[in-house]
């Protein structure tokens, strides 16, 4: 088997099962040679992503979504280091309260953020991980206070990632809880601004939660897993 | 109303009948147009014919010749067959009293 062969099977693996087997299939009976084929099935894959890409939701989910909230989870990350520094040096009384909210926030803007992007795009998904990876290294390279580490920056990546798994999924939330987190994040945020804890910029972070409680309530009355 | 490749994409796999599938189409293109197509461009306007109704695709057998891969099976819908004729009425019309237009008598008209 040429590498020619070998590599056009490897970029096959980027088709459908299926159409994976016909076009190899097609290849194969055609003699078609190894470059030759790799080009065929390259300029198949690039047909088939343009095509994803003639929808909004790739869109909305890379450019609207993964690369402005990693910037905005990164700042909200770093926030709650440091609040939890200053539980342990102040002893207001509501210290715990707020470090308490923004760490809830966290969770809740990332893993509502990655399910969104998740259940928009799943065929374009690398491209809305890229989107939000390349802002994270830009900052993880950059990123120099003494006082907190580098992975402090990061912090919302795993309930990102749990959120982004859930929404490929395409996990059903019930209306009711939906709402329930969509209420609660809208309360939160609404407690931390008129503490002057929250930055007007991260109520863009808001609409993730909101989408998922509207796309719930379409979906009412079907059998529903949270 | 149907694009040129969509016509003789539909035509080809009207003409193989039960034989039509991806490579056999392609052949039977690239021998009458003299153009070889892409396999992107095939699958791509198959999947397109296919939502509009106009194809039905299904996974037929695996042969020894194909590496023991499967064939993606064409055929023809009604549908197709009335977006096809429809397409062929229009370029018929489209041409009557062109200079390249064959006329009935044999020769071509000036």
């Amino acid at each position: 088997m040429s590498s020619g062969w070998s590599l056009t099977e490897v970029a096959a693996h980027l088709l459908h099962h299926e159409e994976r087997e016909a076009v190899l299939g097609d290849l194969s009976e055609a003699h078609e040679s190894g470059w030759r084929g790799l080009l065929d099935v390259l300029g198949l894959v690039a047909r088939r992503q343009l095509q994803l890409w003639k929808s909004w939701r790739p869109w909305v989910s890379g450019f609207g979504l993964a690369l402005p909230s990693s910037f905005l989870l990164m700042g909200a990350s770093v926030a709650v280091t440091v609040a939890y520094q200053g539980l342990n040096a102040q002893k207001s009384l509501n210290q715990p309260s707020l470090f308490l909210s923004q760490a809830l926030l966290l969770v809740a803007w990332s893993w509502s953020g990655g399910f969104v992007v998740g259940k928009l795009s799943r065929q374009t998904l690398w491209a809305s991980v890229l989107l939000c990876f390349a802002p994270c290294l830009f900052c993880f390279a950059r990123f120099r206070i003494p006082s907190l580490s580098r992975e402090s920056l990061l912090l919302f990546l795993l309930p990102a990632a749990l959120g982004a798994l859930q929404g490929l999924r395409r996990t059903r939330i019930r209306f009711r809880v939906a709402s329930l987190l969509a209420f609660s994040v809208t309360a939160l945020m609404v407690f931390l601004w008129s503490n002057g804890r929250l930055w007007f910029v991260n109520w863009s972070l808001i609409w993730p939660v909101w989408y998922i409680a509207s796309t719930a309530r379409n979906a009412s009355g079907e059998v529903e897993q949270c | 109303m149907l694009g040129e490749f969509e016509y003789v994409l539909i035509t080809t796999a009207a003409g193989l009948g039960n034989e039509a599938y991806g490579a056999a189409i392609r052949e039977q293109i690239a021998r009458t147009t003299g153009r070889k197509c892409s396999l992107g461009a095939l699958y791509t306007t198959i999947d397109r014919l296919e939502t509009k109704g106009l194809l039905k695709t299904w996974m037929g057998d695996a042969t020894p010749q194909r590496g023991g891969r499967a064939k993606r099976m064409i055929r023809v819908t009604a549908k197709g067959v009335q977006a096809a004729k429809d397409f062929y009425d229009a370029v018929t019309r489209v041409s009557r009293g062109a200079s390249w237009v064959v006329n009935q008598t044999g020769g071509a008209t000036e």
